[in-house]
């Protein structure tokens, strides 16, 4: 056939040109031994909180850093600097995402030497973010009690794309119709080696052994770039 | 030199559109309500109480989702009439799309069309749909920090349901400082506190259905 033009799948280029940032910014954390977490989740699933119940168990290891990443206001940011965190705000403009190229920025202004452990704490939001590598080492996502079992089925990719779903505010369990072994099977249908844990970040229920199987998996990507 | 900005191009010609379903469906006597809340905030809880407790009001239901027919099959085994709309993984309904999804619906004898828009408090917010009226969702669970986070989606909308009410005593929400924030983004938005599945609240919440169902059709 005689093409007389060219069709450029924007999406596709765009993404590809995400990855390549991404793989940049793998690569400056990999040389200076920091570990990277994408953590995502609706709006108010819990991704502050979880990072508050998170920080205190692991800080005695590592030297840990948040990046705060929203629409709009710093209200994250505030609660992270008043916990003691170490701790940027970064606003979207408008975005529903973080893409790589914006997450190497972030990186970059708020200076990560010394760091180990870093959390981008991703906008809040179960499509978009699913669809952009910002260069972390594992994604981890918050489905929280209230939100409902069946989430898996609507936003796939979100499952697909994570290493670790945690299931938050399981205290509340009681007034919400939620199955826990439906919402861990649909989303392992989608992700067969997603790894399921149970929570409640505010109440602290099951908050020692999420902070360990972390620690775990921090030191194996550690040892594997040695 | 000539710069174009197409993200203003995309809007205008997105307003367009959603102006031409509007007329089209303000002619038909139908009031389009875009429906818009998080992930899990309760939009399809919220719907089945409505169709339940308006049972003289001829109701149809657009679900848009990125994947499942979850939804529309739950809005149908409520005797509504129901299509579920994919969108290809993009993160809102537009006003092309919303015209074509009402299209696939029907709209002949209908008062109300619901538009159950994709989970999520920023996209949709950016998108006029053609909707009469814009109705979000803000769970208690959620947080009553929200707008701060999301203003826009405060902003744009009519009038606001708080739901999940039942679920208060589990979640720290201050209900005073949110609609403090609430108003100071919107000083006209109506705000009805619901628990769908009590049916605390949803009386208000129905009387204002009618009302803006009768206010579009004089």
């Amino acid at each position: 056939m005689d093409l007389r033009y060219k069709i450029v799948e924007t999406k596709e280029r765009i993404l590809a040109d995400n990855d390549q940032a991404a793989e940049k910014t793998r690569a400056a954390m990999r040389a200076q031994n920091t570990v990277f977490v994408n953590l995502m989740g609706s709006p108010g699933a819990g991704k502050t909180s979880l990072l508050l119940g998170l920080i205190p168990r692991l800080g005695d290891r590592y030297r840990i850093g948040v990046m705060e990443a929203d629409v709009d206001s710093d209200v994250d940011a505030k609660t992270m600097a008043d916990a003691g965190v170490r701790v940027i705000q970064l606003h979207s403009a408008g975005l529903c995402h973080m893409d790589a190229d914006m997450t190497a920025r972030g990186l970059e202004s708020f200076g990560t030497e010394g760091l180990d452990l870093i959390f981008l704490e991703n906008i809040g939001n179960l499509v978009c973010p699913a669809e952009f590598d910002v260069g972390a080492d594992f994604r981890m996502m918050i489905l929280s009690v209230p939100e409902g079992d069946d989430k898996p089925l609507k936003y796939p990719l979100m499952f697909t794309v994570s290493d670790v779903m945690v299931i938050n505010k399981i205290d509340a369990a009681a007034v919400f119709d939620f199955d826990f072994d439906a919402a861990a099977e649909r989303a392992r249908a989608l992700n067969p080696n997603i790894e399921v844990h149970r929570v409640s970040a505010v109440k602290g229920t099951g908050m020692d052994e999420l902070a360990e199987a972390l620690a775990a998996r921090i030191e194996k990507i550690r040892k594997g770039r040695v | 030199m000539k710069i174009i900005k197409l993200g203003e191009k995309i809007t205008a010609a997105n307003d367009r559109e959603a102006e031409a379903l509007r007329q089209r469906l303000k002619e038909k006597g139908i009031l389009l309500i875009n429906l818009m809340s998080a992930a899990g905030s309760g939009k399809t809880t919220l719907l089945s109480r409505i169709i339940k407790d308006m049972k003289d009001t001829r109701i149809g239901v657009m679900e848009a989702d990125i994947a499942s027919d979850v939804d529309a099959v739950r809005i149908e085994a409520l005797g509504a009439r129901a299509i579920q709309v994919h969108t290809n993984g993009m993160c809102h309904m537009d006003a092309g799309m919303t015209a074509e999804a009402v299209d696939a619906l029907g709209d002949d004898e209908l008062d109300l069309i619901f538009l159950e828009n994709v989970g999520n408090l920023i996209c949709p917010a950016e998108y006029d749909t053609g909707a009469g009226k814009k109705l979000m969702i803000l769970s208690v669970p959620e947080g009553d920090d929200k707008p701060l986070k999301y203003p826009l989606m405060f902003m744009e909308s009519d009038a606001l349901v708080i739901s999940k009410m039942d679920a208060r005593e589990f979640f720290p929400f201050d209900m005073e400082a949110f609609t403090d924030r609430v108003r100071i983004l919107n000083p006209d938005i109506k705000i009805f506190p619901v628990s769908a599945k009590t049916g605390e609240g949803m009386e208000a919440l129905e009387g204002w259905l009618s009302e803006a169902l009768e206010e579009w059709r004089s």
